[in-house]
């Protein structure tokens, strides 16, 4: 059988081999179309020349351009479907107004054209009241190069081996009597783009990004009980197909993918085990897995702390934050206990939000935004920056972008998006049984999921949630949830989970009108909050 | 060099989308790089968004942007592949096939064989109108006239308000190399063009300590009146400011038809036939004990016999886009549920009828005639609701969702709005909200814009106001 199938897998290799996708795609750089080059290619160079010089000969006091080449493959057990797809998007800046066009043809008079009606879109509002724009100084970069390392590119294995590895998870799981797959399916995407601007700033950037979903149903009989389990580790990474194949992520497993599925229905098969409480409404010490605190971290600290959310630009869309006097409250406002302190970056590998160059050519650094339980920064893009040119002079730093600006393609002007995010762990070497077995009653909760609103300050959570007696969980609450405001919650932070504890989880954030999506990672450790409000989220008033 | 001149020019130039003869022409060069048998099925759209996004009284981004995307099935032998480009010159068309017959080979799906399937009916498009020159003609310096005009009012009156103008066009064709032009499957669409614009405004006092919203989304910009939105969203800013706690609990609510709209979006979701038979969402009514089958609540009133909600492809206040084998629909008559959706797999297999319908799209709901400012003065204690935001369904089974207030919450004592209040979270289903109706108002349209750029669904919807009993909200919240 073993043998029949590597026969048959081998012939499938060749097969996909002599069937590989034909180079589609055209750009045109002479007079003729020719298949789109590698993003390092110089030609791209001249390509967005035009754009600029369209821009400047128009009237832009400053512009930027980027190439992009998306590529998109979906894998399933059985199924294998790719997108592919190239953008340009030109950004101009007139008289303090941003106009922006973008179109999917790479050829010098599209660019020219893009470049011409970026500025007359900022020509038509700049008959308004005066605006002004000070854009963060960012050093020129020249002819950067930059690919997030990935050990296997998801687009150069075959998709008969991606399709086999999937189909022996379904297999793995049906192992155990009554348990099947309900998804099983992966998306890898590459992004190749080119960027320049009228700074004199040119680069080429290739990203990658892979996720997939495994959701596991599972049906005991003794006692008769169904439960269910969605696989954490498949977390969206910047990652390639070693998201599946690797023996172990730093931050993201320890153990084989099959080793994590076997201990995931293990550690379920035991939870269904357990008795089943009626909630019982009240203040509880609760016990927060990694991946709870990573999520409450990211749509409490992480959205309210966005600047442009701050001061009321997405107003009209998600929402304003609950900081909402951000030259006030920098330096001085407790976000949380003393031992919070939250840090941002765009550098750590295998994270969601790490780059090179953020998408306006500034090189992201690693800053702090809360210290200490204070807030100590904002997530900035160029413009934003100077927002807070008075707080950055007040503590004699210099002001500078964050390099907070995305876009998920040259289809979208650059927006400021959130970073990877971490929460710096505690001292002690605890883990999330750790932190269950120090604790004497409460309750413990997994992988919640947060209904906010729309100023990031109040919440409520739902989830699997237990009661924990003499360190141990002793039943299951059937329908709890939790309500929370941030900043009462951050204080409440009784202990964090040391690094050994640590998970990163790759999240998508929505934003702006037009919408545009773009992902970070978080990075938590378990932790104990104090006095967590505990309600039945489907009773009625 | 004709692989490039065969590309749509006017894309780039005159035209903004892909016109009836590029579509046919991009169809036809798809079909002729299949290689073998099998039927080939593409589905090509194309979009212009003209956009314009303000905050703090000053205009943030402005744009122009378009694109395409063309999705390409071929069947081989038992397998179906499928790719998505964004590329028409032959040369990427031709790869994106034999990608698409690379994808089958490797997918062993197994398909009812086409000859034990019944042909497809003749059918007729519907008429509509789904087009305004309107939207397709407003320029970058009209949105900034637009704008501008929206901003001043605020502006004079020292508060802030952010907003986002969209004006939209695309087209959309989905064909399949099997059929000629007549017969269609339900997934096939003649080529159709069709506008969308949208306004929305939101005015803050500049502490935040009040917030006021108005939009409206119509495939006619002339139906949009910028005007009057700027001044319900200030108008509505000055009256929530400084708002006072209140109690949660069960209060009678009069929703805004806006209101109204963003909690029946959780039974828009839910209209599935096949998902009512498996016993699943809002619809099963019980199982059979020999059959194991479920029935459905289909025939029975479900909601108030005052409210009905339908769509017609043919009526021109809504402007649906016209897919094939779409009829009339009255999805809830005089309370009665009457219509779920269903695919044609399941129609031949378990109606045992050539047939499909797809779901509750755009709609229209019925209402009544007493105006808000009665269902006010009617009211001894209540509270008066502009929209809902952040809304989740939490329950299948009953639907019941949670979701907060926002942009204006009053509360009315003795027929008086006599203070704004702090926003509240509810947790409430929207059956009970439609089977606890006191009075019902005139129905207006409502925002309700298409999300996704690609999105080739118009999702307009006509909806009145209403007045319900006991709205079960569970806590207060402090946001703005």
């Amino acid at each position: 059988m073993s043998l029949n199938r590597r026969t048959f897998l081998k012939a499938g290799a060749i097969v996909a081999a002599a069937s590989a996708l034909p180079r589609p795609l055209m750009a045109q750089f002479g007079d003729a179309p020719e298949p789109i080059p590698p993003i390092d290619d110089p030609r791209l160079k001249d390509l967005t020349a035009r754009a600029l010089d369209a821009a400047r000969a128009a009237g832009a006091k400053y512009t930027d351009v980027r190439l992009t080449h998306t590529r998109t493959r979906r894998f399933f057990p059985l199924f294998t479907f790719d997108e592919e797809s190239i953008e340009v998007g030109v950004r101009s800046l007139v008289d303090g107004y941003w106009g922006f066009a973008s179109g999917p043809v790479w050829s010098p008079d599209e660019m020219a054209r893009l470049g011409r009606e970026s500025v007359h879109q900022a020509k038509a509002n700049a008959l308004g009241g005066t605006r002004v724009v000070e854009l963060a100084p960012a050093p020129v970069v020249h002819s950067g190069n930059w690919t997030t390392p990935v050990q296997i590119d998801p687009f150069e294995i075959s998709p008969l081996e991606t399709q086999d590895f999937l189909a022996s998870l379904d297999i793995y799981v049906q192992r155990v009597p009554g348990s099947s797959t309900q998804q099983n399916q992966a998306i890898g995407e590459t992004q190749a783009k080119a960027f320049a601007s009228t700074n004199g700033s040119y680069f080429a950037q290739r990203s990658y990004r892979m996720e997939g979903v495994l959701a596991i149903a599972m049906r005991l009989t003794k006692p008769r009980k169904e439960g269910g389990l969605g696989l954490g580790c498949l977390t969206p990474s910047a990652l390639g197909w070693e998201l599946y194949s690797a023996a172990k992520l730093p931050l993201v497993r320890e153990h084989s993918i099959y080793e994590e599925i076997r201990r995931g229905m293990e550690e379920t098969r035991e939870r269904l085990m357990l008795p089943v409480k009626p909630v019982e409404v009240g203040r509880y010490d609760a016990v927060l897995d990694a991946r709870t605190v990573a999520t409450l971290l990211d749509v409490t600290i992480g959205r309210a702390t966005e600047i442009d959310r701050s001061l009321g630009y997405e107003a009209n869309a998600g929402g304003t934050s609950y900081l909402n006097d951000p030259l006030a409250m920098l330096g001085s406002f407790a976000m949380g206990a003393p031992t919070l302190t939250v840090t941002a970056d765009r550098s750590v590998p295998g994270a969601c939000a790490t780059v090179q160059w953020d998408d306006e050519g500034v090189e992201p650094d690693n800053f702090t935004l809360v210290k200490d339980g204070i807030l100590a920064d904002f997530q900035t893009t160029r413009e934003s920056a100077s927002w807070l040119a008075d707080y950055y002079g007040k503590t004699r730093s210099r002001m500078h972008s964050h390099g907070c600006a995305s876009a998920p393609s040259a289809m979208h002007a650059p927006l400021q998006q959130p970073p990877n995010l971490t929460l710096t762990p505690g001292r002690e070497p605890l883990d999330f049984d750790g932190l269950v077995k120090g604790m004497d009653k409460g309750i413990a909760i997994n992988a919640a999921q947060l209904d906010m609103d729309f100023q990031a300050a109040s919440g409520l959570g739902t989830g699997a949630i237990f009661e924990v007696k003499q360190g141990k969980i002793v039943a299951a609450l059937e329908s709890a949830g939790f309500l929370f405001r941030a900043t009462e919650l951050w204080k409440a932070l009784h202990a964090i989970g040391g690094g050994v504890g640590s998970r990163r989880y790759g999240m998508s954030t929505q934003k702006g009108e037009p919408a545009s999506t773009s992902y970070h990672s978080v990075t938590a450790p378990p932790a104990i909050v104090n006095q967590l409000t505990l309600v039945d989220p489907l009773r009625k008033a | 060099m004709s692989a490039w001149n065969d590309r749509p020019r006017r894309l780039i130039d005159v035209d903004r989308i892909l016109s009836a003869e590029e579509c046919e022409s991009i169809a036809h060069r798809v079909f002729a790089f299949a290689r073998g048998d099998g039927e080939t099925k593409i589905r090509l759209t194309s979009w212009w968004n003209g956009e314009l996004r303000w905050a703090r009284n000053r205009v943030s981004l402005a744009s122009d942007r378009r694109d395409l995307r063309l999705q390409i099935w071929r069947d081989v032998g038992v397998g179906r592949g499928n790719v998505e480009t964004n590329q028409l010159d032959d040369a990427s068309l031709e790869a994106a096939v034999r990608g698409a017959e690379r994808s089958a080979r490797l997918s062993p799906l197994v398909r009812r064989p086409p000859e034990i399937m019944p042909p497809f009916p003749a059918f007729a498009q519907p008429k509509t109108t789904i087009w305004a020159d309107a939207t397709y003609g407003a320029t970058a310096e009209t949105r900034g006239e637009i704008a501008r005009a929206m901003i001043a009012p605020a502006e004079k009156k020292g508060l802030l308000s952010a907003g986002y103008l969209e004006m939209r066009a695309g087209s959309l064709v989905a064909r399949s190399s099997l059929r000629e032009a007549g017969t269609y499957a339900p997934w096939d669409v003649p080529y159709v063009q069709w506008t969308q614009a949208q306004c929305s405004m939101t005015v803050r006092d500049a502490k935040g300590a009040g917030s006021g919203w108005a939009g409206l989304s119509n495939f006619d910009w002339s139906k949009i009146d910028a005007g009057a939105l700027a001044t319900r969203a200030l108008e509505k800013c000055v009256a929530s400011q400084n708002p006072v706690a209140l109690e949660p609990g069960r209060y009678t609510v009069i929703l805004e038809p806006q209101a109204v709209a963003d909690l029946v979006e959780i039974i828009v979701e839910s209209m599935n036939r096949d998902s009512a038979e498996s016993g699943r969402g809002p619809w099963p009514l019980a199982q059979d004990e020999v059959l194991r089958l479920w029935r459905t609540k289909l025939g029975l009133k479900v909601i108030d016999e005052r409210i009905s909600i339908e769509h017609d492809p043919s009526d021109p206040a809504l402007g649906i886009l016209p897919e094939p084998w779409m009829k009339p629909i009255t999805w809830f008559d005089h309370g009665v549920l009457s219509s779920l959706s269903f695919d044609r797999e399941y129609a031949l297999t378990m109606l045992n009828e050539n047939n499909a319908r797809r779901g509750m799209i755009g709609y229209r709901m019925t209402g009544g005639e007493t105006s808000t400012d009665e269902m006010i003065r009617t009211t001894v204690r209540g509270l008066l609701v502009t929209r809902f935001s952040n809304i989740r369904m939490l329950e299948d089974r009953s639907l019941l969702a949670t979701g907060l207030t926002r942009d204006g919450l009053w509360l009315i004592e003795h027929g008086k709005i006599t203070k704004a209040v702090k926003n509240l979270r509810f947790t409430e289903s929207p059956l009970f909200v439609l089977n606890s109706v006191d009075q019902l108002g005139v129905p207006v349209p409502v925002f309700r814009p298409v999300r996704s750029p690609y999105a080739t669904e118009l999702t307009p919807a006509i909806v009145p106001p209403l007045k319900s009993r006991d709205f079960s909200f569970t806590s207060m919240i402090d946001a703005i």
